[in-house]
């Protein structure tokens, strides 16, 4: 009996003492990684990471192999090459944008990122895209303006632009017209809104222009745009309040791409959403 | 301070939202979970073979894709339309099946547990079939998973957190929101202090249960 205790004991040692063991291994193993990390940043270029939502078309989305395309990161991947930087391409949840930015994640937000609204919580770059929210009804639907959506059930993505216009009280046209509404639901990411708009949950779906025309062009006419906007608005590149150094290289290397043709030769790969018709950055080119 | 309560009755409200899921899912899936157990556990094999594919397709593919499936599968499969009416129920039976799964196997542990010398005995005692189940097995099989089934609940309560991915606003959705809006990340620890608290009382009431059971020792 006493040395079935005794050997009970010792097999709890050993089970303690190689966990205790391996976890040490690990915290160092953890470091030498960390340390190892601080050297290629010092051999290194100095990076630019950009953080953006990966389901955000065309502005930022994964591709068929799995790389993230987009027209703002191709934006951001020419002015890495024009200014020396290093470019990182970081996907974030949209929900965690300020975290993201405030902790130094991310250098910068860039993904279609509308100034309304945020004046006042981001150092921004000059807009470069006019954006509108537009409301999408499936094609058979008898919504044709506005006032129609009285009693209907209208969606928009959670932490969206459209979401932030339906929901300001100051917006009087805006928020009267969102009162009107049997519900304002929110949806997490834009493909679960088309499926619910096209499976009939919802009756509209507020959504930035640019989606809306992808959605528009890739559904053999199952959706319909309203000629009614709910809204316009601008898009620019949001860095953390204060980083004017940065703000300022990144746009100053922007006008430099609008003016020899680059800007708009990036946007042209974009034809099908729109985007040439929607870059407003010639305006504040100096 | 003013804020802080503010972000305390919002999250309160997503709490609603998320015990909703809870409790359904609770009272559905325990006895669910049952009810899959004899068929699994049946000696004619197409029948066991059949259950045990459900079970493992059920615990081998996301939650969160199985909550998609049945609210849009209707639509996309069958072409009706449901309406936004459909979310609720569509969540209730993706988690209680899901569940059901689990609590299947769990029951299975418990009564497989039980020495074959109690059948025995039973049977010599003159008990049928079913009198062995209900008053001899069941019993001791329910004292017996009883700290399995605590660590489903307690994964059940965070688990909510998934009914966002079908357009349900739930307590750390919602929480998420306010943390996007005030920029602040305080919400998220109010939503993580809910959560503490209740998997808390759900650990307590369970443990209670539990002794409860120990009229043997």
């Amino acid at each position: 009996m006493k040395s079935l205790k005794i050997i009970k004991t010792l097999i709890t040692l050993l089970v303690v003492s190689t966990f205790i063991m391996s976890c040490g291994n690990k915290t160092v193993a953890t470091k030498m990684e960390n340390d190892k990390n601080v050297d290629s940043n010092v051999s290194n270029k100095a990076k630019f990471i950009v953080g953006f939502d990966a389901e955000y078309p065309p502005y930022g989305y994964i591709t068929d192999d799995g790389s993230y395309e987009g027209f703002d990161l191709d934006l951001a991947k020419e002015i890495c090459e024009r200014t020396g930087m290093e470019f990182v391409a970081q996907p974030i949840d949209w929900d965690s944008k300020d975290l993201e930015l405030n902790s130094g994640n991310i250098d910068c937000i860039w993904n279609g990122f509308t100034v309304t609204g945020r004046e006042n919580d981001y150092t921004w770059s000059v807009p470069y895209v006019d954006n509108s929210i537009v409301l999408v009804v499936k094609a058979n639907s008898e919504i044709n303006k506005k006032s129609d959506l009285a009693g209907k059930v209208v969606m928009a993505q959670a932490g969206s632009s459209a979401l932030t216009a339906l929901e300001d009280e100051s917006d009087t046209a805006t928020f009267e017209l969102a009162k009107s509404f049997k519900s304002l639901e929110q949806c997490p990411d834009y493909n679960n809104g088309f499926m619910s708009l096209e499976s009939g949950m919802i009756d509209c779906l507020a959504v930035d222009i640019g989606v809306a025309k992808y959605k528009l062009n890739n559904s053999n006419g199952i959706f319909r745009q309203l000629d009614e906007k709910l809204s316009n608005e601008q898009y620019a590149v949001g860095f953390k309040k204060g980083n004017t150094e940065l703000r300022d290289k990144v746009q100053s290397t922007l006008f430099e791409m609008y003016k020899d043709g680059t800007f708009m030769n990036i946007a042209n790969n974009y034809k099908d959403f729109s985007l040439p018709e929607m870059v407003c950055l010639g305006e504040y080119v100096k | 301070m003013a804020n802080l309560n503010n972000i305390i009755i919002q999250i309160i409200g997503g709490a609603g939202a998320s015990l909703i899921i809870f409790f359904s899912t609770l009272i559905i899936s325990l006895p669910l979970g049952l009810l899959i157990t004899f068929p699994r556990m049946s000696k004619f094999k197409p029948l066991s073979a059949f259950f045990v594919f459900i079970i493992s397709l059920l615990r081998g593919t996301p939650l969160m894709l199985q909550l998609i499936v049945w609210y849009y599968g209707p639509y996309y499969l069958f072409g009706w339309t449901l309406g936004l009416s459909w979310r609720v129920p569509a969540i209730i039976i993706g988690f209680s099946i899901n569940y059901a799964a689990y609590f299947a196997e769990i029951f299975r542990s418990g009564i497989q547990s039980i020495p074959i010398g109690q059948y025995e005995a039973a049977s010599v005692l003159g008990y049928n079939k079913s009198q062995t189940f209900c008053k001899i097995i069941f019993p001791q099989m329910v004292k017996r998973v009883i700290p399995p089934v605590t660590n489903e609940i307690i994964t059940l309560v965070k688990d909510t957190s998934l009914a966002f991915v079908i357009t349900y606003s739930e307590m750390f959705t919602v929480a998420k929101q306010i943390a996007a809006a005030k920029t602040t990340i305080i919400p998220l620890f109010v939503a993580g202090l809910f959560y503490y608290v209740f998997n808390y009382i759900v650990a307590f009431v369970m443990d209670k249960v539990e002794k409860s059971f120990n009229y043997y020792r």
